[in-house]
């Protein structure tokens, strides 16, 4: 599904990322991480198409992101789900317009706006706050609100950029809770964190970086493949949402 | 509703001395336009009358024989440089005489037909072509005398007054066109600054927008939609209050100058005239507030 193949990008005289080559399956759920400066949020950006790379492929189900014209990067956009530290919230509007946008970003008919909201909304808890504004919310039901506006445009792939860096331990934790059942549900996660804690925790696959290179990848070292047997059964007879609806079926 | 025009509504009502601002100068642009395009159009008709009434008398001799007259007639119906060529006979001379003296009727009592010349009357395309049509008629035989008619006070006072207006048109539509471009100028800088400032307050929401995938156009459209929204409401405001002062100043206006055509005559015609206005003006608004969003979203984004 994703594959980085000799990704390097340099800013200045700083080697952001060096020679960076890995895969990410279908369903997995990956963890990078490392010390501030070591390239995480970097890669985040490169598979955003927010900064292109000096070499190497960045190839997203089968389209290589480096050579993406312009007009091309709303598409690929579309198709992932995006999780910042900061939650990037639209302060303006309500949680619920917050979420809804995403279906007018990805031309949705407005028929389904309500049920798609509402199910994604019981699934990340929030369903009695959907209309109060984000100065109005906690930082836990943000980052579930950011959740819940990446998901419901039904995307193959979940990007996380230390989504738990704003959280207390026990938000945090309730958060990669939600994560984690979202990759039950056969989501893919790709998440930068260095919160040690939630990596041991999560026993998932973890690529760690440093100074810009990949010092480690359980895949690789452990044959952690990041798919965990829960996953697996799941992929099977999928786990469903509380209302019983399947998150693929939206 | 529309998410984006929903967007735009919201925009509008989070700021909204700033939108007031941009409809007010949207409505004094509109409404200048309005009254200089009334006033190009009224003295254009003035123009029009005074260029188009007979200008060129011909007194015919009077041994000329009917043959004769005919035969410099249709000459002169050939003649591309002349219009509207009408035979006048002693008769008919007679006639217009009683009019224009028929509160002294002793005065046409006294005079027979045969004391005033036939003559043939005609206006120029052009008023340049009237002295050289002139001079060429002064050769014919039977002509006896040529000049600029009398209804204008004669050769003088005519050339004076299409002169006069010719220059007086030119100024108008030249000032006019100064003044418009001014406003308007000053509408598309103003639009360009508020929306600016509105994006910059907007930047989060842009860049987020831009992150989960909207294309440009859809970051463009609720900007588009409210710059859309003060052009047509300055257009409307400005076009309705010029036709109201203008419905108010017909009667006025038409007492003034009378046999001068300078309104449509026709409520018809004049509802015509108003409603192209009001397309044309919406047509420039439409212009306007694209140009002044296109302009205002690359700002934005190079300053990102």
């Amino acid at each position: 599904m994703l594959k980085l193949d000799k990704v390097t990008k340099v800013f200045g005289d700083i080697i952001a990322v060096d020679d960076i080559s890995f895969d990410v399956s279908d369903g997995e759920f990956v963890f990078i991480t490392g010390p501030s400066g070591s390239g995480k949020s970097t890669i985040i950006k490169l598979i955003l198409r927010q900064i292109i790379p000096d070499s190497g492929e960045i190839i997203l189900d089968g389209t290589n992101l480096a050579s993406l014209k312009n007009k091309e990067i709303p598409k690929i956009r579309q198709k992932m789900g995006i999780v910042f530290q900061d939650f990037k919230m639209i302060n303006e509007r309500t949680l619920r317009e917050n979420i809804e946008i995403t279906l007018a970003v990805n031309k949705v008919p407005k028929n389904e706006w309500n049920d798609r909201v509402m199910h994604i909304a019981k699934l990340v808890g929030l369903e009695k706050r959907m209309d109060l504004f984000p100065v109005q919310l906690a930082g836990g039901e943000l980052q579930r609100g950011a959740l819940a506006r990446a998901l419901v445009g039904n995307p193959f792939l979940i990007l996380a950029d230390e989504p738990t860096g704003n959280l207390d331990w026990k938000t945090a934790d309730e958060i990669m809770e939600l994560f984690e059942k979202i990759n039950n549900e056969g989501k893919t996660i790709l998440m930068a964190s260095h919160h040690l804690g939630i990596i041991e925790k999560h026993k998932k696959r973890v690529i760690e970086l440093r100074e810009g290179k990949v010092v480690a990848d359980s895949a690789v070292t452990s044959g952690h493949s990041g798919k965990n047997d829960e996953k697996k059964s799941a992929k099977k007879e999928p786990a469903k949402p509380e209302d019983g609806k399947d998150l693929k079926k939206q | 509703m529309n998410i984006h025009l929903k967007t735009a509504f919201n925009n509008i009502r989070r700021s909204p001395f700033q939108a007031l601002a941009a409809v007010f100068v949207l409505f004094v642009t509109f409404f200048v336009v309005s009254v200089l395009v009334i006033f190009i159009y009224s003295s254009h008709q003035i123009l029009k009358h005074y260029e188009t009434r007979p200008q060129v008398i011909i007194f015919i001799k009077d041994n000329a024989t009917i043959s004769e007259v005919d035969a410099l007639r249709s000459k002169l119906g050939g003649d591309l440089r002349l219009k509207k060529v009408n035979y006048v006979t002693k008769e008919q001379a007679l006639e217009i005489y009683k009019k224009a003296t028929k509160d002294n009727p002793m005065l046409s009592e006294l005079v027979s037909p045969s004391v005033f010349p036939a003559s043939l009357e005609f206006s120029v395309v052009d008023l340049s072509y009237a002295e050289p049509v002139i001079s060429e008629l002064k050769s014919e035989s039977i002509v006896d005398e040529v000049g600029y008619t009398a209804s204008l006070g004669g050769e003088e006072t005519l050339t004076d007054v299409v002169a006069r207006l010719r220059q007086i048109a030119y100024y108008i539509r030249l000032t006019g066109g100064i003044v418009v471009g001014f406003f308007l100028g000053t509408s598309l800088v103003l639009m360009v600054v508020i929306i600016s400032m509105k994006m910059s307050v907007r930047k989060n929401e842009m860049e987020i927008l831009d992150l989960i995938g909207a294309t440009a156009g859809f970051i463009r459209a609720p900007v588009f939609l409210e710059s859309l929204l003060y052009s047509v409401t300055g257009v409307l405001s400005g076009w309705f209050v010029s036709f109201l002062i203008f419905l108010y100043l017909t009667p006025s206006l038409t007492k003034y100058f009378q046999d001068i055509p300078i309104l449509p005559s026709s409520t018809l015609a004049l509802l015509g005239f108003f409603g192209i206005l009001l397309l044309v003006e919406l047509t420039v608004g439409l212009l306007l507030s694209l140009t002044g969003s296109v302009m205002a979203v690359a700002r934005t984004r190079k300053r990102k």
